[in-house]
């Protein structure tokens, strides 16, 4: 958080440099989570879990190349993202308070990895909240997804695949945060394109 | 020998084949490759199939030449990223055919770029001590400039007869300085890269310099 005047200081390369610093941290927490659950999967647990498509934000239309994601006004990148980290406060709850119960060997680690993806989530919203103040009205339409998942299941494996599929889900769309800011940014710095 | 000739001669529909890796280079294009079975002594013809997320068609593999054998390339009409593709490969001879089991990916978990290019090496001077300055450029294919793709890179040095290479970060930077040279000491630098999530480049081709002797020079008063 940051002071008005303070905010009113920092330029918008300095801002988007930030943002994406903590864009990054948030894909690479979110693939070493990925990887501490794939050490313990349930044998059938692949077959078993949902496709991507049943991603609570999948309704979100994206680019899926780079050509289409270069297309994308400023403006219109950045609600993307936002509305992506948005759509991940009500699910990342569900998963770090399901975590300390989570019938896994490394439950520990993957509670409080959950709770730095908290942390980072919040703090690069608060980020991209002083973004879009800067970038004017049209940068700061959100789409809306809600999250109808109010528990994982009953049974341990429901409970670990469940875990293991919204992880899935967060990881690509963290992807998608992460890339999506790291062209603005290059887009913010091109007066200084050494960055890029 | 009777029954080597029989074991020989023994025909069989393929051995199932295996869908081994998929890597793209740049986030635009992606290649995978898989290992084939047993011909079962017959002309085997091998086919990749792939169905991307959200869609029932059933694609076949475009393009079995640009990478090689038992490979398949997707251009970048052919791609799409935080899309699953779901690949298998079919082996068939005129006996029966067998399936690999099926591969998942998704081409953002798949970034390997190419090495770095025009590297070089140039020998500089800072107050009578040489350093070396160490230049690069990252790999043409990789659109750094747009953001699409983000490259960190990664140095490394040794004396001719070292055994040992000393690894050097250098972040997002195209440039680095090494200082401390040995005086008259025979350099080869190599560099690689990686996307902030991906996985490390092969090290580029290795250039080699020679440092000035540099004590003898500035010393010779003591020595003498």
């Amino acid at each position: 958080l940051c002071l008005a005047v303070s905010c009113h200081a920092i330029g918008l390369n300095e801002l988007m440099e930030r943002a994406s610093q903590r864009s990054d941290k948030l894909h690479s927490l979110s693939s070493s989570l990925t990887n501490d659950l794939d050490s313990h999967f349930p044998p059938m647990g692949r077959a078993m879990m949902p496709r991507p498509n049943m991603c609570h934000t999948s309704s979100l239309q994206t680019p899926m190349d780079k050509e289409e994601a270069l297309s994308v006004s400023e403006n219109d990148l950045i609600s993307l993202a936002r509305s992506l980290l948005l759509a991940w406060n009500d699910p990342l709850s569900l998963l770090s308070s399901e975590a300390t119960t989570l019938p896994h060997p490394s439950k520990s680690i993957i509670s409080s990895k959950i709770q730095e993806l908290q942390d980072y989530s919040k703090s690069l919203g608060e980020g991209l909240d002083v973004l879009v103040n800067k970038m004017g009205p049209s940068s700061q339409n959100i789409s809306l997804m809600p999250f109808r998942g109010a528990e994982l299941g009953q049974d341990k494996t429901s409970r670990l695949i469940n875990f293991h599929f919204l992880m899935s889900c967060f990881r690509r769309d963290s992807h998608k945060i992460d890339n999506f800011l790291k062209v603005l940014r290059c887009r913010a710095a091109k007066m200084r394109p050494e960055m890029c | 020998i009777l029954s080597v000739v029989a074991k020989g001669a023994r025909q069989t529909p393929p051995g199932k084949p295996k869908v081994t890796s998929c890597r793209s280079p740049e986030k635009e294009t992606f290649t995978c490759w898989w290992e084939v079975g047993s011909d079962g002594g017959l002309p085997t013809t091998y086919s990749l199939f792939y169905r991307k997320e959200n869609s029932e068609t059933l694609y076949e593999c475009p393009d079995y030449k640009t990478a090689g054998n038992n490979t398949c390339f997707f251009n970048k009409n052919d791609t799409s990223i935080w899309v699953n593709y779901n690949i298998t490969v079919v082996a068939t001879n005129a006996l029966g055919s067998n399936t690999s089991d099926p591969f998942d990916v998704d081409v953002a978990y798949i970034v390997k770029p190419h090495p770095p290019e025009k590297l070089t090496v140039a020998v500089l001077e800072d107050k009578d001590y040489p350093f070396l300055r160490v230049l690069w450029e990252p790999p043409r294919k990789a659109d750094t400039r747009s953001g699409w793709i983000t490259l960190i890179y990664e140095i490394r040095v040794k004396l001719e007869d070292a055994e040992e290479w000393e690894v050097h970060p250098a972040g997002q930077q195209k440039m680095f300085n090494i200082f401390s040279l040995h005086s008259g000491g025979f350099y080869m630098v190599q560099v690689r890269c990686k996307p902030d999530h991906g996985f490390w480049s092969e090290w580029s081709t290795t250039r080699s310099v020679k440092v000035p002797d540099y004590i003898h020079r500035n010393r010779s008063v003591w020595l003498l």
